[in-house]
């Protein structure tokens, strides 16, 4: 299947959004502002799209049909990284190498930055998801580790950031 | 005890540097360090930053046994989650052992927070060895979820030779 891979830009917004609001695995959200976060003078993220010619646009007329996500990141202990916040291709369009596209994509900017880790996560009961990625190449930073996430948020966060 | 947390200047990354060399120590990687002072003065402190510092300092009559008046640091950067938006991820939280037990590593990681949160971000994030149970007593304290045994999520990596084969698999422009 015929299909490109580019960087996102401001008018692609909506359509990542429409992406992240139908991914399985989140619950009804806050429509995040993309635009003023990734695309002002100091971005939060960047993003990269995944595009079909209009012959093999969806049922609903779409043809922009996965994203990345990605942002920069520093380990204390090698330096800069690249984080890769979401990897997403919609259901119709998977198993034709457009993840793998839009992952290696985002690997070949880390190395053109000067990056020397991608990092993402997954949830440790998503199968597919874990063999795909170790079948690529990866490692378990949990696992192999014991590096756990830990996160602060709402009054936790709200009384840490008291002066 | 009197310690003073700032912002770190370009001439702190000596001492940013001596003491990852320690954490990484503490954390049993001492191999795994990689970059010096110089990364750290470049990455730090151009244009567009990878990372913010803070650094904890005490007076010249609290110095370590040493010599060193700097005596803890946050590492930090901003990341974006698609669901919630700015974040702010502590990617190093390090107080000299001497020196622990002051509220030091308190001030630093709050401040953290504190700045975090004059940027908009909802969350504060980091990652913590399962082994390290004063490290996960203190954040637990603090009212951080571990989501690793919460909701399964694992830090996934590529990096070397993996990383390379992955990039040049990347389709052509």
């Amino acid at each position: 299947m015929d299909f490109s891979i580019r960087a996102a830009n401001l008018d692609d917004c909506k359509d990542i959004a429409r992406m992240i609001m139908v991914s399985g695995h989140v619950r009804a959200c806050v429509r995040p502002n993309l635009e003023q976060d990734g695309f002002s003078k100091n971005p939060f993220f960047h993003g990269i799209i995944a595009e079909v010619p209009e012959q093999h646009r969806t049922r609903e007329g779409h043809t922009k049909i996965g994203y990345a996500l990605y942002f920069y990141s520093y380990s204390s202990f090698v330096g800069r990284s690249i984080y890769m916040e979401d990897l997403y291709v919609m259901p119709e369009f998977r198993g034709k190498g457009v993840g793998k596209a839009l992952m290696s994509k985002v690997a070949q900017l880390a190395l053109a930055a000067g990056c020397h880790q991608l990092n993402f996560t997954v949830l440790d009961w998503n199968k597919p998801s874990m063999d795909f990625y170790l079948s690529q190449g990866c490692f378990n930073v949990t696992s192999s580790l014991g590096c756990h996430c830990m996160r602060c948020e709402g009054e936790a966060l709200e009384h840490l950031a008291q002066p | 005890m009197n310690f003073k947390i700032r912002r770190a200047a370009k001439e702190d990354c000596k001492d940013i540097s001596r003491m990852i060399m320690e954490l990484a120590v503490y954390e049993k990687m001492p191999d795994q360090v990689k970059i010096s002072h110089e990364e750290l003065e470049r990455d730090g402190f151009c244009q567009n930053p990878f990372f913010e510092c803070l650094v904890a300092e005490v007076p010249e009559e609290h110095k370590s046994n040493e010599g060193f008046t700097i005596i803890g640091y946050a590492l930090y950067f901003y990341t974006y989650s698609t669901w919630k938006g700015r974040a702010v991820y502590v990617e190093d939280l390090y107080v000299m052992p001497e020196f622990r037990g002051n509220g030091i590593g308190t001030g630093l990681l709050s401040k953290a927070a504190e700045i975090g949160k004059k940027k908009q971000c909802v969350r504060l994030q980091l990652s913590v060895l399962n082994w390290n149970t004063p490290s996960r007593d203190f954040y637990a304290g603090k009212g951080a979820q571990d989501l690793t045994v919460t909701e399964g999520w694992h830090t996934i990596r590529f990096d070397g030779q993996n990383l390379d084969k992955l990039a040049n698999e990347a389709p052509k422009d």
